[in-house]
Parts: C-alpha cells; structure tokens; sequence
C-alpha cells in the first residue's frame, strides 16, 4: 500500500469520530429541526449512519493496491 | 394467574430457553484452553458480530440510555457517539492485535503485553488490573437485573434472592460451555433485547402521544432546551459540551480494553471478519435511539423519578399500562441484557486470573487441562464474590464503576503503541500507566473536573505523554518480538 493509499484510509476513518466530537460544539443546537429530530440528535444520527460509507470505502483502498 | 406471577414465570422460561439453546449447541465440543476462553480462533461473521455487540446491549444501555434521556436530557447521546468512535479506531487496531494472537497463541490482554513488551510483571499487573475493576462492573449488571424483577413481580417479592438464583445459573452456565455457549446464548439475547427495545421506543410513544416524534414535540413543551447539551452555569450544568466530547474520546479509546474484549477479537476466524464487523457494527449502535425515545417517553407519562430511580422509567411505565405478559416479555430481554454481559465479564475475568495470575505469576496450573479446570472454577469464585459484594455494599460501589471505565481506558495507550510504535519499551507503558491511574482515581473520587472536562481524559492524555516522552528519550533498542508488517 502507498503512503498516499495509507494516509487516505485514516482520514477517512476519522472523519466520523471529529464529527461526533470535535463538531459538536457546533451541532449543540435544536433548530432547524430535521424530519422532527432536533439538529443535535440528526447531526448525530447522521455521522452514526454513514460511519459504515466510510469504513467500508478505507476497507476497499486496503485491497487494491 | 396472578400479574406477578404470569410476568416471572416468563422471565424465567426465557432464561432457562436461552441457557438450554446454547447447551445444545456446544454439548459435541472438547474443552481445552483455546475452546474455553477464545472458541479455538474459529468464529465467523455472525458470532463475532454477537460477541462484540455485548457491549452495546448491556443492561447499563438498556435501562441506562433510558434513564439518562429521563434525568438529564441530551447527555444520553454519547451513548450513540462512543462505539462509533471506537470502531473506528478498532477498524486499524484489532486486526493486528488479532494477527499476534493468533500467530502467537495468545488468550488474554495481558498475555499481549507479556508478549510485545517482554515483561512479565507488566502482563501480571495488567490482569490484576483488569481482574479488580471487573467485579463492579458485574456488580452493576446485578442491580439492573434487581430493578428489572422487582418491577416485574409487581414489587411483591424481594428480588434479592432471584438476582442471586438467576446469576448462580448463569455461572454454572458458562462453567459448561466456555466462550462459545455464552456467543451463542447472546444470539437469543440480542434478539429479544431488538424486539424489546424497538416495542418500548416505537410502540410506547405511538399509544401515548401518536408517534415518536409527537412525544418529542411533547417533551420539549414540557422540558425546553431537554435535548441539546445545557450552556455553563444551567442546571444539569455537569454534562455541557466538554463534557460530553471528552467522554465521548474517553470511552471510545477505552472500549476494547476490558478483559471479556481480548479473548472475543482473538476469537475471529481472520481479520478480514473483524474488519467487515467494524465497518456494519455502527449500523447496530443506532437502536439505542429507540432507548432514548423510551426514556423520554416515561418523562412525558411518569415524571418525578430522581436519581438512580430514573432507570426504572420506561419498565414502570410497562408495568402501569401494558399487560403482565406483555411486561414480562419485555423484562426477560433486560435480564438476558444483564446476565448475559455479565457471563463474558465473568469468563473474562477468569481466563486473566488462571492464565496470567496463575500461569505467569505463580507457575502453577500450566497444562491444557489444570487451566481449563481452573479457569472454570475461578469463573464460580469470581460470581460468588461479586454476588456477594453487590448484597453487602450496594450504594457505595458507585464510585468503583466510575472508575472502571477510567481505569480500564489507562490500559490504551500501551496497547495502542504495542502495535504502532516500536520504539515504545516496557518502562514507558508502565510508567505512563501507574500515572494514568493515579490520576484518574483521584479526578474520580474527587469528582475534579477542571474546564468541565472529563477527569479520566486529562490522565488519559497524561498517561500518553509520559509513556510518549520516555520512548523519546530511552527508545526500546531491540527490535521488539512478532510486530506484524501492513
């Protein structure tokens, strides 16, 4: 694996968890509401949600070379 | 049939179903060491996934997410935030800490530092760690399982002594059947904990207030500002934003550290099955929103619970208006969620005890067959004396398992350097570690939380750069033992 290919799978993989802590400060918020959530609880759900996108496409860099 | 009665006697059918399941499906297998504590490196997608899942449906997220949405709001959340976070990290680290076990037939955390380190005394000091902050952890485990049958028998019965019949089974339980009965009896559990806490977050809010985003609407009327994090100075003025992240970056580091987590990566059939596993587990985490609308349901329907009372909330609301069947039901799912952890935990603590307490320290019980024999034993002494702690000092174990998840957290930085940086020696992990406990017991027992962050981050943070600063100025000069390449 290249240190390109390397340093992409971890950026990728952290994304997520500076979502769901270092962007909070900036989520702490009820409006807008999103489909009746309010925003803090949608932010978080979301960035939950689309942690597997992630992963899976780092999974996929590690196989092809 | 009287309620309490109907209500218990499915609690236990279902306990006893569960116990059986998972006796039929191991009763062809020989025990050996590797069978017993890490299911001889043989588990698939499926098992995995269960094994590792314990730790989201415990009973500590079944009544405690819950409970938290109850009496303090938005804080709950982190409970949604931390796996995620730590699969993330787990995504690079468990498939070579896999890979050493596997190459190296290891079966504990500690048996990895042991190895990686070459230091025995750190290994050794690593499972008496590990060993002495399990028991309130199953000792927390017990009081869920005590407010689930006392709300089941309708408060006619003192649960005490259930509590203490439903856990000696369970011990006798994994005493047979080792790592992979309890993987298989967690099938059953988190089946029945899905149905239950879907039922109790979906249906719950449907009859009270028309849907679950009616009864959020309901409970901001009544509880402004209820789901976002308070600013400094409101009340609940503990749990604001640095609070919350540092808690989040705390037990997402901290959560493979325990000693029920080792043995279940080892027992991955490759490391692709871990990787595919921390890739789809966040998907998993997402449930416990239904948890949290569960809660805050009960805010809506019974207010007034304070304090601990709080994680009755949605079972007292189960109890007041749905059928003893129906509550039942509902109730055998959270027992399975407390026993079930509390097996792993058990078997966990155990296979540390007699594999590296035993083994390394004393020399003694070193064949196949004394090890597996003393690993089962230890696993009835080690419920025996967290049953009886929990009957003797129930209330003043709260500051033990808040020290848990800080102490157990100590234990990352010399796992995750084990597999990063080489350059990191035996002296540095355990210097940074002794420092890292100090501290966290101290911001624990003190409950000092400077710039409302989360006490054990600062000796999180402190324990890494120690052990970061000796590697810098003593570097280790020998290539250290089996580091994997890629």
């Amino acid at each position: 694996m290249t240190p390109a290919a390397r340093f992409t799978r971890a950026a990728l993989a952290a994304i997520p968890p500076i979502m769901l802590t270092l962007a909070i400060p900036f989520a702490n918020r009820e409006e807008p509401r999103i489909l009746g959530f309010p925003f803090l609880l949608a932010w978080m759900v979301f960035w939950v949600a689309v942690t597997p996108v992630f992963l899976l496409t780092a999974n996929r860099l590690r196989r092809t070379p | 049939m009287k309620p309490e009665t109907l209500a218990l006697t499915i609690i236990a059918a279902v306990i006893l179903g569960t116990i059986a399941f998972a006796l039929l499906s191991v009763r062809r297998l020989k025990m050996d060491p590797h069978e017993f504590i890490v299911g001889s490196r043989s588990f698939g997608a499926l098992l995995l996934w269960i094994l590792l899942a314990g730790e989201i449906y415990t009973s500590f997220t079944f009544l405690g997410a819950a409970g938290w949405a109850y009496g303090k709001g938005a804080a709950t959340f982190y409970i949604l935030a931390y796996g995620t976070v730590a699969y993330c990290i787990g995504f690079f680290l468990l498939p070579p800490i896999w890979r050493l076990g596997k190459d190296h037939g290891l079966l504990t955390l500690p048996d990895l530092f042991i190895h990686r380190y070459g230091s025995k005394p750190l290994g050794i000091a690593v499972a008496v760690l590990q060993f002495l902050l399990v028991v309130p952890y199953v000792t927390l485990q017990l009081t869920g399982l005590q407010i689930l049958l006392t709300i089941a028998g309708y408060g006619q019965y003192n649960a005490t002594a259930a509590v203490s019949v439903a856990f000696t089974l369970m011990a006798l339980f994994v005493f047979t059947a080792g790592l992979r009965g309890t993987a298989w009896a967690s099938v059953v559990k988190d089946a029945l904990v899905l149905g239950a806490i879907l039922f109790a977050g979906i249906a719950i809010p449907i009859r009270f207030f028309g849907s679950p985003l009616g009864m959020i609407d309901h409970v901001l009327k009544l509880h402004p500002h209820w789901l976002t994090l308070p600013p400094p100075g409101a009340t609940n003025a503990a749990y604001t934003v640095p609070w919350f992240v540092t808690t989040i970056l705390l037990s997402g580091v901290g959560f493979f550290m325990g000693p029920a987590n080792a043995p279940a990566i080892y027992s991955a059939k490759n490391a692709e099955t871990l990787r595919r596993n921390m890739v789809y587990m966040p998907l998993y985490q997402l449930v416990l929103v239904f948890a949290f609308f569960a809660g805050l349901t009960a805010l809506a329907v019974t207010p007034g619970l304070k304090g601990p009372a709080a994680d009755q909330s949605f079972m007292l609301v189960m109890q007041h208006y749905y059928s003893p069947a129906a509550l039942g039901i509902v109730a055998s799912a959270g027992c399975l969620a407390a026993l079930l952890p509390a097996s792993t935990l058990l078997l966990g603590a155990a296979s540390v005890f007699s594999k590296n307490v035993l083994g390394d320290w004393l020399n003694a019980a070193t064949g196949d067959r004394q090890r597996t024999m003393a690993t089962r034993i230890l696993v009835l002494i080690v419920a025996f004396l967290a049953l009886t702690l929990w009957i003797f000092f129930k209330t003043s174990l709260v500051d033990l398992l808040l020290f848990y998840y800080v102490g157990i957290t100590q234990l990352a930085p010399g796992v995750i350097f084990a597999i990063a940086w080489p350059r990191v020696g035996a002296a540095a992990v355990a210097a940074g570690l002794v420092a890292g406990e100090c501290l966290g017991y101290f911001s624990v027992h003190f409950a000092i939380a400077p710039g409302g962050i989360n006490g054990g981050f600062y000796a999180l943070l402190i324990n890494a750069a120690i052990c970061i600063l000796i590697a810098l100025a003593f570097p280790e000069k020998k290539k250290p033992a089996g580091v994997p390449a890629g």
